[in-house]
């Protein structure tokens, strides 16, 4: 069964239409990486999921249920956009309020196990106006926590963050995903969605245009070489008449992306007077395959 | 019903750990205080247009339950004077005010958007913020109360009974407080459509709640009896129902966030 199961979902606002029949399928036990643009419907789908939202077409199913049924719904976890938190509040007293609105029993007990996990037990008295944004999302998190859900859904629960700030987060992330729960998380920082998720699903302009495993991606992943020389114009012009795609990249490399090996570049170039100075091979990441499908799309 | 029960619990332990309840409470308390004294001491004054030479006697308060109300069938009824005006039905307002200020902190904040994209039930929400608003406006009418008393005192006016008794006075303020039922499902309504935006709230409030506040003088005289704090109950629960399922329509029907 998936957990998540979206057919042909419209949503309009006004005359602009945000989502145009989008398919998504989550299944259980994924982390699931949602990639798109700005605008792209990655947060209108998700508010939809949750209910937030009233879509104008189209199906959503959460463990093969409607997203509207009440018993499902006490399965979901969600961060969307803020925390939703009274900023006079403590965090402990604003987790305590969500605690009672789920109906959790043992409420403290609940709300000091979540805080653990989003490494923010030393930080409940703080009031949360003076929370960073950090600690804020990680609040965010914890309050999608409580209730132990099956299915939790974070919107760019990672954008925004220092360098500290995404490190730790990464290290809560990972730690959810070991709690065994369904995780949908939407974000523009695609280096450290690598890291973590199993499976992706690239929306543009309101459809989805890829859904893939992190399997599937890797595979799908072009190998390239890059190489460094003195003369890398020369030698990109060179590159440039035997092999169909090279570029130079941001750190002044230059890619070889058809090449079947790294030797017989070295080859081609040595032969043609030009000695390169290092050169490796390697893959490109998620990053880089999600601009080359945009730059495809465009 | 549990979860409305554990809804109620957290509206009413917001309620009253915000600071917005004790003020309004302290104004309410204050302004029958100012409204009195005040009134009494320009009482008889007289004002002149410079332009047209017309003099204006400014009459103050009679008797400090003026302040609560009317006597039904009285010649003071029926003219609508700044002592008609300056009483305890502003705070029909006030409590939009409150109202509106406690459903648009949760859009505002995002306590709506965590209770709804959960497992909270719209109707649960409106008969929550409703029940809660109520037990807040009652309160302040009753610190409103307090508050002639006080001003009466001190600015000296009779506490003159004349065509009513106590239990009519008792009658009179319980018909008023059903009576923001009706209200405070205004409140609770505009506020829903308006959401995030606090302003729309107040606005609308403010504009539909006008088109009732004529008939309060009449449903609520100092002279009420059983009957009236029926039908202020009966009309305000009726029209708080109704009021409620078109707020939840529209929570149901719109967008959350």
């Amino acid at each position: 069964m998936n957990a998540i199961e979206i057919k042909g979902l419209t949503k309009n606002f006004g005359s602009k239409q945000a989502l145009k029949g989008l398919n998504m399928t989550v299944p259980v036990g994924a982390i699931y990486g949602f990639i798109g643009e700005n605008g792209s419907g990655k947060s209108t789908t998700e508010k939809l999921m949750c209910g937030l939202l009233v879509p104008d077409g189209g199906s959503i199913k959460l463990y093969g249920k409607d997203y509207r049924d009440a018993e499902v719904r006490s399965h979901v976890g969600v961060l969307i956009e803020s925390p939703g938190c009274f900023p006079n509040y403590s965090v402990w007293n604003n987790m305590l309020l969500q605690a009672a609105n789920l109906g959790i029993k043992n409420a403290e007990a609940e709300v000091r196990k979540v805080l653990k996990i989003v490494r923010m037990e030393g930080a409940a008295s703080n009031k949360f106006k003076n929370c960073s944004l950090g600690m804020k999302q990680r609040i965010g998190i914890a309050f999608a926590l409580l209730g132990n859900p099956k299915l939790l859904i974070l919107d760019e629960p990672i954008n925004g963050l220092d360098v500290d700030g995404m490190r730790i987060m990464r290290e809560v992330l990972a730690d959810i995903a070991k709690l065994g729960c369904t995780v949908v998380i939407s974000s523009h920082v695609l280096g450290e969605l690598e890291k973590i998720a199993t499976h992706y699903g690239i929306v543009r302009g309101g459809k989805m245009i890829k859904e893939m495993t992190a399997a599937e991606l890797e595979a799908s992943c072009r190998t390239y070489v890059a190489l460094q020389t003195k003369e890398m114009n020369r030698a990109k012009a060179l590159l440039a008449c035997k092999y169909s795609r090279v570029e130079e990249d941001e750190n002044g490399l230059l890619r070889v992306y058809d090449a079947k090996e790294p030797e017989e570049i070295v080859q081609y170039l040595y032969d043609n007077g030009i000695l390169i100075s290092e050169i490796k091979t390697a893959k490109i990441g998620l990053e880089e395959y999600y601009i080359d499908l945009m730059k495809e799309g465009k | 019903m549990k979860r409305l029960k554990t809804m109620l619990h957290v509206d009413f332990r917001r309620m009253f750990t915000m600071p917005l309840l004790y003020i309004m409470v302290g104004i309410c308390m204050v302004i029958p205080v100012l409204i009195l004294v005040m009134t009494t001491m320009m009482d008889g004054s007289v004002s002149v247009n410079p332009q047209t030479g017309v003099e204006t006697v400014i009459e103050g308060f009679d008797n400090a339950w003026q302040i609560i109300g009317t006597v039904s069938g009285s010649d003071s009824a029926m003219v609508m004077d700044m002592t008609s005006m300056c009483n305890i039905n502003l705070l029909y307002f006030a409590v939009a005010v409150l109202a509106c200020i406690f459903v648009s902190d949760d859009f505002r904040s995002g306590y709506a958007k965590n209770l709804f994209a959960v497992r909270s039930k719209k109707g649960d929400y409106v008969i929550s913020k409703t029940v809660v608003c109520f037990v807040g406006g009652a309160l302040m009418f009753l610190a409103f109360f307090a508050g002639s008393l006080l001003g009466g005192t001190i600015a000296g006016l009779p506490f003159d009974m004349t065509g009513f008794g106590v239990d009519g006075l008792v009658m009179c303020l319980l018909s008023k407080i059903f009576l923001m039922l009706l209200f405070v499902a205004i409140a609770v309504l505009a506020s829903c459509v308006g959401k995030q935006k606090l302003w729309v709230g107040l606005v609308g409030s403010c504009m539909v709640g006008m088109l009732f506040f004529m008939m309060i003088p009449m449903l609520t005289p100092l002279n009420a009896t059983a009957m009236n704090a029926v039908l202020c109950l009966a009309g305000g629960a009726i029209f708080s129902v109704g009021l409620g399922l078109i707020s939840k329509t529209v929570l149901n029907k719109t967008s959350l966030v």
